[in-house]
């Protein structure tokens, strides 16, 4: 899988190096500004509130 | 090392020396690597998971808080010129002081929606129990809740406060000054009985002046929830230089 992304990317070993850390910021971003964000309130980790539902 | 990489040479290059390494490993090898890789992939995710609730959350919460409190500390240096008692709830109304649990200042504001307590601020309960603000003046409770990890992580400590510690909440005017008297380590998130007017698993049976803070417990789990109560003991004009009460100096 990521043999095959490094593969496919074009330029020298240095060139993929650069993309690849883009590639994995550009991830860990999405990560933390949409993913995250979206599933923390479905998991049961951080409510603190006493209520009745 | 580049010039191996393409997968369709199945010859030798004659300048390299060394034979390229086997290009086609087997169906099953294929699929464990892949299985592996995704396996790898998952931990990955898991761990930024972790790094995202416990310290990116507070970074993002504390900028949000600093800021709103920031603003709460501009509108109160204005002169007022609405006439008394017009309070404006939207951008917090106070802020909430806890010598034992070493976090500096909290501000509290309307609501325990998450929307609200994930900017890193201490709320008010508004349901299922309406909390009484000590603002009124009326007998009543004063609820709070807030983050125990993550978004701020406002009462992380919440177990550091032991009975007779003081708890002052500070608003444009006053420091209202409580006294903790009961901790419940451990209750369920139904518990709403916590919060009423007179709470009475806290051995109060008279209305007063308390104050509730709720967080959940044991950390970093929403399991339960840990309550603690105090009564208020005095009020404090606030001086032209807000210089704090004895508790907090």
């Amino acid at each position: 899988m990521y043999g095959w992304i490094w593969r496919h990317l074009p330029g020298n070993a240095w060139v993929k190096a650069l993309i690849s850390l883009v590639l994995v910021l550009a991830v860990v971003y999405i990560l933390f500004q949409y993913v995250f964000p979206w599933a923390e309130p479905l998991l049961p980790f951080n409510d603190v509130t006493v209520d009745n539902q | 090392m580049a010039a191996t990489a393409d997968e369709t040479e199945e010859t030798t290059d004659a300048s390299e020396p060394e034979p390229a390494p086997r290009r086609r490993p087997g169906r099953i090898a294929l699929a464990v690597s892949v299985f592996g890789e995704l396996l790898i992939t998952a931990g990955v995710l898991l761990g930024l998971f972790v790094v995202y609730s416990l310290w990116w959350t507070n970074v993002i919460a504390d900028r949000k808080a600093d800021r709103q409190a920031d603003k709460v500390r501009e509108h109160w240096a204005e002169p007022q010129e609405s006439g008394p008692g017009a309070l404006d709830t939207k951008d917090g109304i106070g802020f909430l002081h806890v010598p034992a649990m070493h976090n500096g200042e909290v501000l509290v504001e309307k609501g325990t929606g998450t929307d609200v307590l994930n900017d890193g601020v201490a709320g008010y309960y508004t349901d299922p129990v309406k909390a009484t603000l000590p603002t009124t003046g009326k007998a009543g409770n004063f609820a709070l809740a807030a983050h125990r990890d993550g978004h701020g992580a406002k009462f992380h400590n919440i177990d550091k406060l032991r009975k007779g510690d003081p708890i002052v909440f500070e608003t444009r005017d006053d420091w209202y000054v409580y006294k903790v008297y009961s901790i419940l380590p451990e209750t369920s998130k139904y518990n709403v009985k916590a919060l009423s007017a007179v709470p009475k698993e806290s051995g109060r049976k008279k209305p007063g002046h308390y104050i509730t803070l709720t967080t959940c417990t044991p950390v970093y789990t929403s399991r339960y929830r840990y309550v603690v109560w105090g009564e208020l003991v005095r009020v404090e004009k606030v001086d032209s230089e807000r210089t704090p009460p004895k508790e907090l100096r």
